[in-house]
């Protein structure tokens, strides 16, 4: 029984933290759970039509977006979103739909309903940070991250695009490194945290991808970082499962683990390591995690 | 009875396409009071001002009503028409039946009788016309002005020379403003010191000017001719009239480490200092804040070592009132401070470049100290960190401008000249060094500006890269230049030793608070505004008071000196007579009904309600009353709407004006 007041979210959590991005979901669930915020999956959610349907058809990518938005009305509650293209696809379409009248009514016509254009659309860490607030996470540590040393990494599509009220600053948004200071980790300044790691290029060129990651992958490690912090399942996959194919190209050894944002925050909230999937990640963290004493 | 006479326009065909105009005047002949009624195609014309005054003259006419445009176009145009014919000017009104009606509807029928709708309001209320005798008020022949840059200098100089007084208020402890900061000038890079100092040495010598430094406008009152302006002159804790500019206390100063603004925080000065060695004038000034006497109370050196005894930690602000009759605004511009989102403004920072964080980002004013013969490094171009010369220097240019994303969307118009300069004075000082220009375009009309450009890129071997950056960032000790080349469609990357941002032009810190003690207006980035773009491009909206220079939107020193002396011819123009003609379009109360309230007061944008005592003849006080200054007030009508008692009306627009008008309907 939860009390009145406490938070209480409707759950968007996109196609692939229910396939490629598993731990991303576990980690979700099982952190929310232990900070007693409440999260209810939305009932027959579908795919946001990510990067392929805006590129083909934007009456379909705003449809798509537009009918998740109105079947999340059916739950109580703001929307937690924590695939970043999901977050980003669901705020642009609200942010379409309510400049121009005539597209909402293109779109509430395929879809035969109204749009919801005033819920609130939100990011986990947005959740974490402003809702929960950091010094409500804070006081829910018990076992801060102490020494380890994190490369927080944004990607594109966290604060973009740039005409859409967003998570945070596009150009030096703060939000990851404050939430994982909060929880007593420690985070490294580096260059190439807003970078493209090469997102879906990875099925079409790959080679792109390998060129564009280890970018991010050589000045992580440079500026010192023990680890990665994502928030998006394409970041995670880029630079996690490709990481041995980069070692091989680059003729480079990094051994970087790269955490979901719910992992680590998981971690020091004394969440077990199979409550969080650690064993999905490619990437062993296991040495790591055990250097630092965190496991 | 009235013998009003209405003189419908055909304003070419653009009333006469959507309006009857022949059909309007012949239904507004028949209305009451019309003695005469007529149409015709351009009633400002010659020939038609000729109809009207004859009309005026063989009809014996008492009022006139225009039908044609705005009054706001020719209102002025029949008044004066009408007052060659001997008629009082303010017994003239115009019925607009071009902007409101011809202009704005297609059906003819309709658009007519709306036209003769609007001409017969207009006859209503101009049978309660009243005649307004023209306002006189008296000159007061010296200027005021604000700011002691190029613009400000150039404008003293001019009022000054043309035999006026001028009282010349700058902020900071020397005139010089930031032409004095630049190394050489575009587009013939002469010393931007020699060309200004002289100037500054004239202002501190001209007999008719006055000059207050390390001063500001603490307070304005009046209006146009006759302004009483309250200068702050700040505690410089050094008396002026003692000093000799000897230097010996900043010599002996102990406190040696404060960073020189002038100097964009590259080189160290004491607590007591002048901020150039050519400053104007050559009296040193006391920095309390940094200074041990006054943070400690112990020290007290230069005050030892003052021959003169002009030191006087007892100093304290002075307030001087200065009556004036015209108002010069140069107080210029600041370059944008890119660090941070600076506090309560919706102007984002642009944290991405490392400006503040990575020492060798500098801005284009701190290029121009490392490039100055008087600089702190003497002309040699050295990076901030280490002092080593930068072989590879990348300059970007619009950081700031036309970035609708981080606030500003307008264009600084000086920096594409400027960074064209930076990069031949790179070459020209480091030989083997490669200057390379990220730019969206190059901006650079102006005589002989795009020549310069060429010559930039031909002679002096800069590589201009179009395209723009997403991020700096610091590797080993190279800064990471990451940017787009749109021309060829690829992404650059370039390991320079020292990058400098072309920063906007902003109005200075504050211009909004000095906007709003002179009463003139801004826009949203607070640059001030002129009362018209193209034909009154260095006047203010309020009487009286003049633009120069950076203040009313960025500008370069050709433009800038043009303004400013364009505006001294201005205040020339004022003091060319010795009373001054004002619209009789002010308010005036009706001291029976007043019952003091003072609401008036409240509302009065202007500040021209004053309380007035009304005694008998024994003396006695018999009440407290409002009344309007007739030279202050600006005939905008909010004390008339404010009146509870209704003692107060606007002549040219009285209730008994207004309600005549409704009931013709």
């Amino acid at each position: 029984m939860t009390p009145k007041n406490a938070l209480r979210y409707a759950y968007y959590p996109g196609c692939s933290l229910h396939a490629s991005a598993g731990e991303y979901d576990l980690s979700t669930r099982e952190l929310f759970k232990k900070l007693n915020i409440g999260l209810t999956e939305v009932p027959d959610w579908f795919c946001c039509g990510a990067t392929p349907a805006h590129n083909v058809d934007e009456l379909l990518s705003l449809s798509l977006c537009a009918k998740n938005l109105e079947l999340a009305e059916q739950v109580e509650g703001d929307l937690a979103v924590a695939c970043a293209a999901c977050f980003s696809r669901l705020k642009t379409t609200q942010h379409i739909l309510s400049e121009s009248e005539f597209k909402r009514q293109q779109v509430e016509k395929a879809i035969d309903a109204p749009v919801p254009l005033n819920g609130n659309v939100k990011h986990l860490l947005d959740i974490l940070a402003r809702d929960l607030g950091l010094k409500r996470l804070g006081q829910a540590v018990t076992k801060p991250l102490s020494g380890l040393k994190v490369a927080c990494y944004y990607g594109c599509l966290l604060t973009r695009p740039t005409d859409v009220p967003n998570l945070d600053c596009v150009e030096a948004p703060t939000i990851m490194e404050d939430v994982l200071q909060a929880v007593g980790a420690e985070t490294v300044a580096w260059s190439h945290r807003l970078e493209c790691c090469g997102a879906n290029f990875t099925l079409s060129r790959p080679g792109v991808v390998v060129q564009l990651s280890h970018a991010i992958l050589d000045s992580a490690k440079a500026a010192g970082a023990d680890c990665i912090m994502v928030a998006c399942p394409l970041c995670h996959g880029n630079l996690d499962i490709r990481q041995k194919e980069i070692e091989g190209v680059y003729g480079t050894h990094y051994a970087m683990p790269v955490f979901y944002i719910t992992q680590l925050v998981g971690l020091a909230a004394g969440l077990k390591a199979d409550k969080l999937g650690l064993d999905a990640l490619i990437v062993n963290p296991m040495p790591l995690l055990k250097e630092k004493q965190l496991i | 009875m009235s013998r009003i006479g209405v003189f419908v326009c055909h304003c070419g065909e653009n009333i006469s396409r959507t309006v009857d105009v022949e059909r309007v005047a012949a239904e507004v002949g028949k209305l009451p009071g019309v003695a005469f009624s007529t149409d015709y195609k351009y009633m400002c014309s010659d020939p038609g001002q000729g109809l009207l005054k004859k009309a005026i003259r063989e009809e014996r006419l008492s009022h006139v009503v225009v039908a044609a445009c705005s009054p706001r176009m020719h209102e002025k145009t029949f008044r004066k028409a009408v007052e060659s014919a001997g008629l009082n000017p303010f017994l003239c009104e115009m019925a607009n039946i071009r902007e409101h009606c011809s202009w704005v509807h297609e059906d003819r029928d309709e658009a007519t009788v709306k036209a003769i709708e609007i001409v017969g309001m207009m006859v209503e209320r101009v049978k309660k016309n009243r005649v307004l005798p023209t306002i006189t008020v008296p000159v007061t022949k010296r200027s005021l002005v604000i700011g002691g840059g190029i613009a400000g200098i150039q404008a003293a100089l001019d009022i000054a020379d043309a035999g006026h007084e001028v009282v010349l208020v700058e902020r900071e402890p020397s005139i010089g403003g930031h032409m004095a900061q630049l190394s050489e000038t575009f587009p013939t890079l002469d010393c931007s010191q020699c060309i200004m100092t002289p100037k500054m040495v004239d202002v501190a010598n001209h007999p008719r000017i006055k000059l207050y430094t390390y001063a500001e406008i603490e307070h304005v009152e009046g209006y146009i001719g006759n302004f009483q302006v309250t200068v702050r002159r700040k505690a410089r804790s050094v008396i002026e009239e003692k000093c000799t500019g000897c230097g010996v206390c900043m010599e002996k100063c102990p406190v040696r480490k404060i960073p020189n603004t002038f100097d964009r925080d590259l080189g160290m000065r004491p607590a007591i200092y002048v901020p150039f060695p050519q400053a104007v004038p050559n009296t040193p000034v006391i920095d309390r804040e940094n200074c041990t006497k006054f943070k400690t109370g112990k020290c007290g050196v230069c005050q030892k070592v003052c021959g003169p005894g002009a030191v006087d930690y007892e100093q304290e602000d002075r307030l001087i009132v200065e009556p004036v009759g015209a108002i010069v605004v140069a107080t210029g511009f600041d370059l944008y401070s890119i660090e941070e989102k600076p506090k309560g403004s919706s102007i984002k920072g642009y944290g991405e470049f490392g400006h503040g964080r990575i020492p060798d980002v500098i801005d284009g004013m701190t290029f121009e100290r490392l490039a100055s013969a008087s600089g702190p490094t003497g002309g040699k171009i050295m990076r901030p960190s280490d002092g080593r010369e930068p072989k590879q220097i990348v300059f970007i240019q619009c950081v700031g401008s036309r970035a609708r994303e981080k606030g500003i969307s307008y264009c600084s118009k000086i920096c594409c000249m400027y960074t064209a300069k930076h990069t031949m004075l790179y070459h020209h000082k480091v030989h083997d060094g490669q200057a390379y220009v990220f730019f969206m375009d190059a901006r650079t009309p102006g005589k002989s500006y795009d020549e310069f450009w060429r010559r930039s890129i031909e002679e002096e071997e800069a590589v201009y890269i179009r395209g723009m950056v997403s991020r700096l960032y610091q590797k080993g000790d190279k800064i990471v230049v990451m940017g787009s080349d749109i021309s060829v469609g690829v992404q650059v990357e370039i390991e320079a030793d020292m990058v400098v941002l072309a920063t906007a032009v902003q109005p200075r810190k504050g211009a909004d608070t000095l906007a709003q003690k002179l009463g003139i207006s801004y826009d949203k980035y607070h640059f001030y505004s002129e009362a018209h773009a193209k034909l009154r491009p260095v006047e203010c909206a309020t009487a009286g008071i003049y633009l120069a220079g950076a203040c009313q939107g960025p500008k370069d020193i050709p433009d800038t000196v043009s303004q400013a002396s364009a505006a001294a011819a201005k205040v020339m123009t004022l003091f060319a007579r010795d009373q001054l003609e004002r619209e009789p379009i002010v308010a005036r109360v009706r001291e029976t009904g007043c019952v003091g309230c003072f609401y008036c007061k409240k509302v009065c944008p202007y500040g021209a309600v004053e309380e007035k005592e009304i005694r008998d003849r024994q003396g006695n006080l018999v009440k407290v009353v409002a009344y309007v200054n007739p030279g202050v007030c600006g005939g905008c009508g909010t004390c008339q709407a404010t009146c509870p008692s209704k003692s107060v009306e606007l002549d040219g627009y009285t209730d008994e004006q207004i309600v005549a008008m409704i009931e013709s309907l």
